[in-house]
């Protein structure tokens, strides 16, 4: 390796390292709850609740599963089964199939207070 | 061995049209073999190495030919050529393509183990800002600091797997510009 070599990879790393606070940000807190987003909309589920949630996508169909406090995707349409494979989805690493344009990520139910103003 | 500048268009149409079919049999035999990591975007890459092999060897058009060439084969052998698969195949690519040609454009400070891990890192970042796009939400970016991080070591592993070949098979390393 060259010494422009190493410079890249140290860039590569720096960036990934960089990218930890701007990719926490854009997740919402871990909470009870979870959001199942889909080409059609979104929709919140509560972790505490057991459930199977059929999403249609782009090019078919993801099936969520809650149980036990966590969301996954137990099954999909696609070839891949890149999402059934990522397993379930906690904070900061949410469960995205790109292809279907559908994701899952932990976020607070929305029944506890934001913040409390005298 | 003719030198690169020697090379006339048959042998260079050759050369691209071999590379071509190396990379889309490494992307095939990739797809089929090796599971898929489980992270969205990031595979192996083994169809890279004829990529930066291309880029090495003849220049950045028939690196680009050779790059895209493979996502339109691979998109129409298995018939998803317009959907976002393919899409997202093609946003890593011109993404990866973007970014090695212009290593490789600075000179010799960069060799070939430098281009692949940028196009690594340039592969996974294109793809999701385009999976951001086709999800109309931000949570694909989320996985920015898990893919880059990733992408190095498997850069590195394509860089010097090509420049291995570059060095070790004659023919090649006599007509390379850059390891």
């Amino acid at each position: 390796m060259t010494r422009g070599d190493t410079l890249v990879v140290v860039a590569v790393v720096a960036l990934a390292l960089l990218s930890v606070p701007g990719a926490a940000a854009m997740l919402a807190p871990a909470g009870d709850a979870a959001i199942l987003s889909s080409p059609a909309g979104s929709t919140t589920v509560e972790l505490a609740s057991p459930g199977t949630y059929v999403v249609e996508g782009h090019v078919g169909r993801v099936v969520f599963e809650v149980a036990g406090g966590e969301v996954i995707a137990a099954a999909a349409d696609c070839p891949d089964h890149l999402c059934v494979r990522m397993g379930a989805a906690a904070p900061g690493r949410p469960i995205v199939c790109a292809p279907n344009g559908v994701s899952a990520t932990r976020a607070s139910g929305g029944e506890g207070l934001d913040a409390v103003s005298r | 061995m003719p030198s690169p500048v020697r090379q006339n268009s048959a042998h260079r149409l050759a050369a691209g049209a071999l590379l071509l079919a190396l990379a889309a049999l490494l992307g095939y035999l990739e797809s089929v073999i090796l599971p898929p990591l489980p992270v969205p975007g990031l595979r192996l890459g083994l169809a890279n190495i004829a990529v930066v092999l291309a880029l090495a060897m003849h220049g950045p058009r028939v690196a680009a030919v050779v790059s895209l060439g493979r996502v339109l084969i691979v998109a129409l052998a298995t018939g998803t050529a317009g959907g976002p698969a393919f899409l997202l195949s093609l946003a890593g690519a011109c993404a990866a393509l973007a970014a090695m040609v212009l290593l490789a454009s600075a000179g010799p400070a960069f060799s070939v183990v430098g281009w692949s891990v940028v196009g690594s890192a340039a592969h996974v970042t294109g793809q999701l800002l385009v999976a951001s796009l086709l999800v109309s939400s931000s949570v694909p970016l989320a996985l920015l600091p898990v893919s880059l991080g990733l992408s190095v070591p498997l850069g590195l592993a394509v860089g010097s797997t090509v420049r291995l070949l570059l060095s070790r098979i004659p023919d090649l390393s006599l007509s390379a510009a850059g390891r």
